[in-house]
């Protein structure tokens, strides 16, 4: 069987557990923080892409999704309020929550409790307090609803005793500005949730992948020519010993890409430049909210994925094997 | 060089350059704002027409009505008395407002908004009271005259609406701080009324310019070939307008052998008067004196030649009499003597004709050289030498604005009040009473009057003569602030629409830079409702006495010391469409005049057109003209130097601003008539040009130059970025769809992705409207108060109970708080009451104890709205009655269905909404918010939304402003240039991965920030079905409407479709037997409808008078009510069977 028979963006289609596993790698270029950037090579840009669908709908987070609002006179509405905690990203693993199901009563295994009292107005020192009302507001109830008649949300035992902490991740989100006297008061009552549902529960801003990029001489370059082109294209193609041009690694060279491409669309260049992709190389980039470490979230997407794919096989378990052949055995094959 | 005096000096003295007209720009909008026209205009009103107008009737003179008196000799009656009531000096206060226990308080808008009230001043004038008494001398002779005067201060005439921001206005000259602490936007311009609560506009109305002769070619065939007009109105008078034109017959319409007569139409006359009997009737009888006032130069032989068979025509009137008796004939004195019809001729030609010369006796030479005028330029166009007058010109155009169209009304209203005074007066001094003045000004008739045209929008008085006008105020459009400027600078021509004559519709010329080309409606109103261009001033209108009175000393010649012959050789001076004189060296009198104004001796808004061909120096003062400022260029050069700029940009410090630029005479106002005597630059640059190489510039005599010429378009033109480079009906449409619109930089795709945007639908990120792109608010708010009958209150505000009240809603009560008023932070939805009201049901007088005692009258939500009460309002209403509003918000969302546009006529709905992951991504994780279909592209040539989107991708990627100003230097190479040194595809585009596969896109995608706007169009204000609901009472039919849960009609269209599938026992089903079926007992005998009584079982034919054979029949109930209307017309649709 050749490859080509089967190939979809220029990638063989054909799975060889061989190949795959001499030709995949997975290398961390990049970690700063909530982001994270690495390369994935020798793989199918359809799994590249489900690992990425799922780390941005199906991963978990917890979120604020009930405000019960006591009192709010500032100028913001309730709603708008609402939905911009909603937004807040929250340091709490989600493992520590259960999903609340449709009808499911709040409990200390699936909500978590904020609250946030606060009142503009004058300090001692002549200044007002409270104009600016952000994140670091909200406080942690771990004992539960203090109004839990009207919120319907009943905790058993303490929270204290199983999680750690719940506070925002970034304590200074703006949320609402208030003017002298004026006051909110609410409690927020966070759960788990997915993103699919709602952005609020994606656990990153974004993240994506994009293919490795590649500048390819056609012919090979020399003196002359060799230096024009480096002139032009400066770091990315310089002049070795020999008076030949050699590609650098694009990626160092990012800006000038696109300059590659416009060069290899005039006729002084298209015979001997190009930009091409690696079709199975991935630069992935996770930009992760805060509530996981970006790591995380591509490792649960790779789980969740496993996950997924032994529920598959699972309901494929009532049909024997096409031959005689064990499953195992026709993969080793 | 850095520091040097002298360099910089020079440096200052430097032409300013292309950029600089900005700071002269935004020097005028900070110092002028945008409604400054209305302001102007109202101030005007204020500060000079209402005491002109007071002025003008200000005289009331009553004699007693002679009574009988038996007993009485008439020597006894020798004593006369006189009562005079004269009106003097009016004051008006600031906005007040008199609460119901009687005391006044200062008011501000929003208490006027909030509480229904009328925004207004109250007007007050001195009256003195003059009794005059006169009797003979002791001794028999003379007259004896006593005279009595008793002055009252101050009377109240009445409220006047004031307008915000004006001069009277509460707000006039607070700083924004004060503004907002009074609860006011500083950004709010003002410029309208409050009437009852509602803000009111008036719309500018636009007429043609009175007093200008037109001569118009009539279309053939007719009577007249050629017809010279001249609508002639008296500055400040009362009287309508007095037209007078003069006509040439036609060769078909000239009787036999006597050839193409000139003829004139004078008003109340009802025949045309042969042109030469006029003049005759004027006191010229020679034909040479005639034909001197019409053809100045005698060697026109051509001239003279048209004019023979007018001569011959009128060849048996030989003399003044004869022609004023001829006249006199033909007026409105059936059978009267020659004397009294001469002379209601000589008062016709005096008071009647041609007014607006002068409407004093002994003005015939002046009368007689302008209709020989009217009859010159009539020749010109009849010889051919001129073309006929444009009517569409807009230099022949006024516009009436607040204070004109104000002044109208107040003059109106005032005759009206002086007239009902008299008549009050009159009664009191025939029945011989005391005579109260304060009793005898109806202090209703200024106040009601201005108060119902304001708030109605018909203008004139109620029951007065004329018709009323309708739709002159509008109320404010407030849904964006760019609506609500346009709004402020609109301009209604008063056409029919249904008029097919496209001319007055289509942009002219002459509209340059007054009148925005891409703001109108479309439809029916297109091109007749249009909007002020962004510095077009409207003239005020001043007083032309400064004028003459320079113009005399300028050695002006009038034209009673002239002989005729002189006017061949001089120039005609006209001041406001009156030929005052002629003047001899007109060039040098036009330098002057130029001169004084650009140092405003004389006002700055007086045109001054020179005519070379016609001869003619036009000086023009009247209000409603259209203006507009220019740089004026002396020798190729601006007058404005770098220098002024940069004061004017440190314009706190300097105090220069843009009326000092006036001053400097370096700019000037220049009217639509007076443009086309100029030579304007299109920018510096073409001046630059001019010196540098005259001989290749297209001009060296430049006279003007622009400011900048995107100042040709309106408030909503302007807002669309490159509007040069888009099919101009695309700005048309975005200029009306801008006034609906919120908007935001969205991330816009233009690629087909999956093919939910396909026709004008697009696709929009879920999870950007997650977190919360277009969100918006909505607000309603209900309004009810507790009406009074006389003092006795009639309605309560409480909650119903179920109880005692009738008519219970079928909404839930419980969101009522104890006072019958829904609590702010309350959820409303569906029909549910808000503010609850009964109102009592009186005694039946039955003595039989009531069940219910009240009626319900509450307010419940529209019933397909829901929302938050966002805030409650209690208070007092004009007459003290409880008064509520309350304001209920809801959050509306992006949906399937939202409409979506562009700035550049590219709207659409959303199709569908895909999340983050099904989105197309980019090389850098950037994922659009919007994905539009290429095809809305090439067709519709909006080539200004790529241009907008590209630059928007460099400004965002710099970090700067973007400059999108139509007719300046940037080119779409420029930009693409920045953006490849950004390191992105030059023309924006980028490659883009499939969301759903994970593949690359095989086009590259155009991907770049535009800013997109939400329209106000939003399906969860649309989406409507029903199965059954509330039908007509009269025809049973379902009622109309989303609003009253109205049927969706099955029209005869659809009807068709159901008969051609074959499924008309269907149609009868749902149309007949599930909608509309109705019994009727018919009378077989004669085929009407019987009465029949089932429960007795009785059958009667009225008609027949008999009890048999009556039968059941079924039919539709419009039916039925058909045959009904049809008996009530006296039509028997019989039935037979």
């Amino acid at each position: 069987m050749t490859d080509v028979e089967f190939m979809a963006s220029d990638v063989p289609n054909i799975f060889d557990m061989a190949r795959f596993k001499k030709g995949f790698s997975i290398d961390i270029t990049r970690y700063e923080g909530n982001d994270m950037t690495f390369h994935m090579k020798g793989i199918s840009c359809a799994v590249a892409n489900s690992l990425r669908r799922i780390m941005l709908a199906e991963t978990p987070t917890v979120a604020i999704e009930h405000v019960f609002i006591l009192n709010n006179t500032s100028l913001i509405s309730d709603e708008m309020l609402s939905h911009r905690l909603g937004l807040l990203p929250l340091n709490l693993h989600p493992r520590y929550l259960k999903y609340r199901l449709d009808g499911e009563p709040a409990t200390e295994l699936n909500t978590v409790i904020l609250k946030m009292k606060l009142s503009c107005h004058y300090q001692p020192d002549g200044t007002l307090k409270n104009e600016k009302v952000y994140a670091e507001a909200l406080k942690w109830l771990p004992h539960g609803s203090e109004i839990p008649d009207e919120t319907g949300c009943k905790f058993v035992r303490p929270q204290v005793k199983f999680m750690p902490g719940v506070d925002p991740v970034n304590a200074d989100i703006l949320l609402a500005k208030l003017r002298l006297g004026q006051q909110i008061e609410l409690e927020a009552h966070c759960v788990k949730g997915v993103g699919e549902e709602h952005a609020k529960w994606s656990p990153v801003a974004t993240a994506w992948y994009r293919f490795m990029p590649e500048v390819v001489l056609l012919q090979p370059v020399k003196d002359e020519l060799a230096k024009e082109l480096a002139g032009e294209l400066p770091g990315l193609i310089t002049v070795d010993s020999d008076g030949s041009a050699v590609v650098n690694d694009p990626l160092e060279h990012d800006v000038l890409l696109e300059k590659v491409r416009a060069m290899s669309g005039e006729p002084k260049w298209q015979d001997v430049l190009q930009l091409r992709k690696v079709k199975d190389h991935f630069i992935f980039t996770i930009e992760s909210t805060g509530a996981w470490r970006p790591h995380e979230i591509f490792e649960y997407a790779v789980k969740l994925m496993m996950a997924k794919c032994d529920k598959v096989l699972e309901g494929l378990q009532k049909y024997p094997p096409p031959s005689d052949l064990g499953a195992e055995e026709w993969m080793e094959d | 060089m850095f520091g040097d005096d002298e360099d910089l000096a020079v440096a200052e003295d430097q032409e300013i350059e292309e950029n600089d007209a900005w700071a002269v720009i935004s020097a005028y909008f900070e110092e002028k704002g945008l409604v400054r026209q209305q302001l102007d205009s109202f101030n005007g009103f204020i500060n000079s027409s209402l005491q002109e107008i007071v002025d003008e009737n200000s005289l009331i003179t009553v004699t007693p009505n002679n009574q009988h008196n038996p007993g009485q000799s008439l020597e006894e009656e020798a004593e006369s008395t006189t009562y005079e009531i004269k009106f003097g000096q009016i004051y008006l206060s600031k906005p007040t407002f008199v609460e119901a226990d009687g005391e006044t308080v200062a008011i501000f808008p929003k208490e006027a908004r909030l509480r229904n009230l009328t925004y207004a001043a109250p007007l007050y004038v001195d009256l003195e009271k003059r009794v005059i008494t006169r009797r003979p001398g002791p001794d028999g002779e003379g007259e004896e005259s006593e005279e009595h005067v008793t002055p009252y201060d101050k009377v109240f005439l009445g409220d006047v609406p004031i307008m915000l921001r004006s001069d009277y206005c509460n707000l006039h000259g607070r700083s924004e701080r004060d503004l907002s602490d009074l609860g006011e936007c500083p950004y709010d311009q003002g410029g309208y009324f409050i009437i009852n609560g509602s803000e009111k506009v008036l719309i500018a109305q636009e007429r043609m310019a009175n007093n200008h002769v037109y001569v118009f070619r009539k279309s053939q065939p007719s009577k007249y070939a050629f017809q010279a007009e001249c609508r002639s109105v008296c500055e400040g008078s009362v009287r309508a307008s007095s037209s007078m034109s003069v006509r040439m017959l036609s060769r078909a319409g000239a009787k036999k052998g006597a050839g193409q007569c000139i003829r004139a139409t004078l008003p109340y006359i009802r025949s045309d008067i042969p042109l030469l009997v006029v003049f005759r009737a004027l006191g010229f009888t020679a034909d040479r004196d005639i034909l001197e006032h019409i053809v100045y130069d005698f060697g026109d032989d051509a001239m003279l030649e048209a004019l023979r068979p007018s001569i011959e025509e009128a060849f048996p009137i030989g003399d003044q009499e004869v022609a004023l008796d001829y006249i006199g004939k033909r007026g409105t004195t059936v059978g009267a003597t020659r004397e009294r019809r001469v002379a209601y001729a000589r008062d016709l030609l005096e008071k009647e004709f041609l007014p607006h010369i002068s409407m004093e006796p002994a003005c015939e030479t002046r009368k007689a050289y302008f209709l020989g005028y009217v009859v010159h330029r009539l020749l010109l166009v009849a010889l051919g030498r001129r073309d006929e007058d444009d009517r569409d010109h807009y230099g022949n155009k006024r516009l009436d604005l607040g204070g004109p169209l104000l002044a109208n009304l107040f003059r109106a209203l005032f005759r009206k009040l002086g007239k009902d005074t008299r008549a009050h007066v009159q009664r009191c001094v025939d029945r011989g009473r005391e005579i109260n003045l304060t009793a005898a000004v109806n202090k209703d008739t200024i106040s009601r009057g201005l108060k119902y045209s304001l708030a109605t929008g018909n203008w004139g008085v109620l029951g007065g003569p004329g018709e009323l006008r309708p739709g002159v105020t509008q109320v404010l459009n407030r849904l964006t602030y760019a609506s609500t400027l346009s709004h402020l600078r609109r301009i209604n021509s008063p056409i029919g629409r249904e008029g097919k004559l496209a001319k007055p519709r289509q942009l002219h010329n002459t509209q340059w830079g007054m009148i925005c080309p891409a703001e109108t409606p479309e439809g029916q109103a297109c091109g007749l409702v249009k909007n002020l261009a962004l510095m077009t001033y409207v003239s005020v209108g001043c007083a032309a006495g400064p004028l003459l009175e320079f113009l005399e000393e300028c050695a002006t010649e009038a034209l009673e010391d002239i002989a005729p012959g002189v006017v061949a050789r001089a120039t005609k001076i006209l001041v406001n469409g009156v030929w005052v004189g002629v003047h001899r060296d007109p060039g040098d009198l036009v330098a002057r005049l130029r001169a004084m104004r650009r140092h405003v001796d004389i006002e700055t808004e007086v045109g001054v057109v020179h005519d070379i061909p016609l001869r003619e120096l036009r000086l023009t003062t009247d209000a409603g003209r259209c203006c507009r400022p220019l740089f004026i260029v002396q020798d190729r050069r601006l007058r404005v130097r770098k220098r002024d700029v940069v004061a004017l940009q440190a314009r706190d410090e300097t105090g220069f601003s843009w009326d000092s630029l006036i001053e400097a005479g370096a700019i000037e106002y220049v009217d639509v008539e007076e443009e086309e005597t100029t030579m304007m630059a299109m920018s510096i640059h073409d001046l630059k040009a001019a010196r540098e190489d005259p001989l290749h510039a297209y001009s060296d005599t430049y006279t003007h130059c622009e400011i900048h010429p995107a100042m040709i378009l309106g408030v909503c033109a302007s807002i669309v970025p490159f509007p040069d480079h888009n099919q101009s009906p695309r700005n048309t449409y975005q200029s009306a769809m801008g006034k609906q619109a919120m908007g935001i930089n969205t991330i816009v795709a233009i690629a087909c992705y999956s093919g939910y945007n396909q026709e004008d639908s697009t696709m929009m990120n879920q999870s950007s409207i997650d977190r919360g792109i277009f969100r918006s608010i909505f607000f309603r708010s209900y309004k009810t108060e507790e009406r009074k009958q006389g003092s006795i209150v009639q309605e309560f505000i409480e909650r119903p109970s179920r109880e005692i009240t009738a008519g219970m809603r079928h909404g839930t009560y419980d969101k009522l708080d104890d006072d019958g008023i829904a609590a702010p932070g309350t959820r409303v939805s569906g029909d549910d009451v808000v503010i609850g009201k009964t109102s009592p049901i009186p005694d039946d007088g039955s003595g039989m104890p009531q069940r219910f005692t009240k009626r319900d009258c509450s307010s419940s939500l529209r019933h397909s709205e829901s929302g938050m009460v966002d805030a409650v309002l209690l208070t007092t209403g004009a007459d003290g009655q409880r008064f509520v509003k309350m304001r209920v918000r809801s959050i509306r969302i992006p949906q399937v269905g939202d409409k979506f546009a562009s700035r550049h006529g590219q709207k659409g709905t959303i199709g569908i909404t895909y999340t983050q992951e099904d989105m197309p991504f980019t090389a850098e994780g950037i994922v659009p918010d919007l994905i539009i279909n290429p095809h809305a592209i090439p067709s519709r040539m909006t080539i200004g939304h790529l241009v907008e989107a590209l630059m928007s991708k460099v400004a965002a990627c710099l970090g700067k402003e973007g400059d999108a100003t139509p007719f300046t230097a940037v080119t779409v190479e420029d930009i693409s240039t920045l953006l490849h040194g950004c390191g992105y595809q030059q023309r924006g585009w980028e490659t883009m991965y499939n969301g759903h596969t994970g593949r690359a896109l095989a086009a590259p995608i155009f991907l770049n920030p535009t800013y997109y706007q939400r329209l106000k169009h939003m399906v969860d204000d649309k989406i409507h079905a029903r199965g059954r609901g509330p039908v007509q009472i009269l025809t049973r039919q379902p009622v109309e409407g989303r609003a009253r849960d109205g049927g969706l009609r099955f029209g005869e269209m659809e009807r068709d479709c159901i008969i051609s599938h074959g499924a008309s026992a269907f149609l009868k089903e749902r149309l007949f037997d599930q909608s509309d079926a109705y019994r009727v007992h018919v009378c077989e005998r004669c085929g009407l409808i019987a009465v029949a009584n089932l429960k007795k079982n009785q059958y009667y034919c009225t008609a027949c008078k008999n009890t048999t054979g009556i039968v059941a029949v079924h039919l539709p109930y419009a039916c039925k009510l058909l045959f009904q209307e049809l008996m009530a017309m006296c039509i028997a649709p019989r039935m037979q069977f």
